[in-house]
């Protein structure tokens, strides 16, 4: 932090430093111009911590378009081969097609088809790695915001975060990067739970 | 059998779905959190609740409670990010049947799904 930046914030109470390094790309250049001293704005930026969280809002709503996109292509695929593998089913029937060596090409076809269909779903289903993510990030927001609460009452200045917005997992640590990583751990809770509840 | 999903994630109820379809269920109804999930139930039919934990506006545990208050039977399956044992006692005290800790592979869900439609 640099001493307009200081002096920024002690001026603002709390507020966002003028022409701050966390304000990115054109709007930060426009903000603070080179070679210029930081140019005071008439009104205050909203806290960091909004600016945070509006950023964090962004990056998931963003991800979750774009992954929305690669699940919409991955459909098209999968219904692709799914009218390859009618199409072929068709020919299948058809009189030239029932010497034995072009029966054998088929079913390999179509072997190859139901193996492109498989991999598809399992793209499709290694895309929950984007709630993951999103989850992973409001964890991190929650605890820039107690760190920014825990500075402003120290300070005895600024605002305070807004409230929550949404439940959030208690830890990072506890979430799963691998599909069914934690299966046997969850069953064998509800399976102990379960067992307890029958013995009353 | 039509299937309430309720997960304020799109790209998650769209994953749930498609796991659903490829396993013969493909009545399916999707809320983006608890209020909506509500709502959703209201207009009757659903026989199966598949939901998420962390949401805005209602959460899944109060979602499982109030469903619970109104429906003591009908199988819910919590499929969530939460994977701490309490979390998962938490749930299953507040009325969920079953629980998924996500990322899920579909031959978990499928099999989830099947034990509680017996």
């Amino acid at each position: 932090m640099d001493q307009s930046e200081i002096d920024a914030l002690l001026n603002a109470g709390g507020d966002k430093p003028e022409g701050g390094k966390s304000k990115k790309g054109k709007d930060a250049q426009s903000a603070s111009p080179s070679n210029s001293a930081p140019v005071r704005r008439t009104e205050p930026e909203p806290p960091s911590d909004g600016q945070v969280i509006s950023e964090l809002d962004a990056v998931t709503a963003v991800t979750e378009r774009e992954t929305n996109k690669v699940m919409d292509q991955l459909d098209t695929i999968s219904r692709l081969v799914g009218r390859q593998q009618e199409l072929i089913t068709q020919v299948m029937k058809h009189e030239g097609a029932q010497v034995p060596a072009v029966q054998e090409a088929i079913r390999d076809i179509m072997a190859s088809g139901k193996e492109v269909q498989d991999k598809v779903f399992e793209a499709m289903d290694l895309m929950q790695f984007q709630d993951i993510t999103r989850q992973k990030l409001e964890r991190i927001v929650f605890h820039l915001r107690q760190i920014h609460d825990y500075i402003v009452d120290l300070l005895g200045t600024g605002l305070k975060s807004e409230g929550e917005r949404a439940s959030i997992s208690r830890t990072i640590q506890s979430t799963g990067t691998t599909p069914d990583e934690k299966k046997a751990h969850a069953d064998s809770v509800v399976e102990e739970y379960m067992k307890s509840k029958a013995k009353g | 059998m039509k299937i309430l999903i309720v997960d304020d994630s799109s790209t998650m109820r769209r994953i749930i779905i498609n796991t659903l379809s490829r396993i013969g269920y493909s009545d399916v109804v999707e809320a983006e959190h608890g209020k909506a999930g509500l709502e959703k139930l209201g207009q009757g039919g659903v026989e199966m609740i598949v939901t998420d934990w962390n949401m805005p506006e209602m959460d899944g545990l109060e979602f499982v409670q109030t469903v619970r208050g109104q429906n003591p039977n009908i199988p819910i399956l919590m499929v969530t990010t939460n994977a701490a044992k309490e979390d998962i006692v938490q749930a299953l005290q507040a009325g969920v049947n079953n629980y998924v800790v996500k990322p899920f592979t579909p031959d978990t869900l499928k099999e989830k799904i099947e034990s509680l439609l017996g």
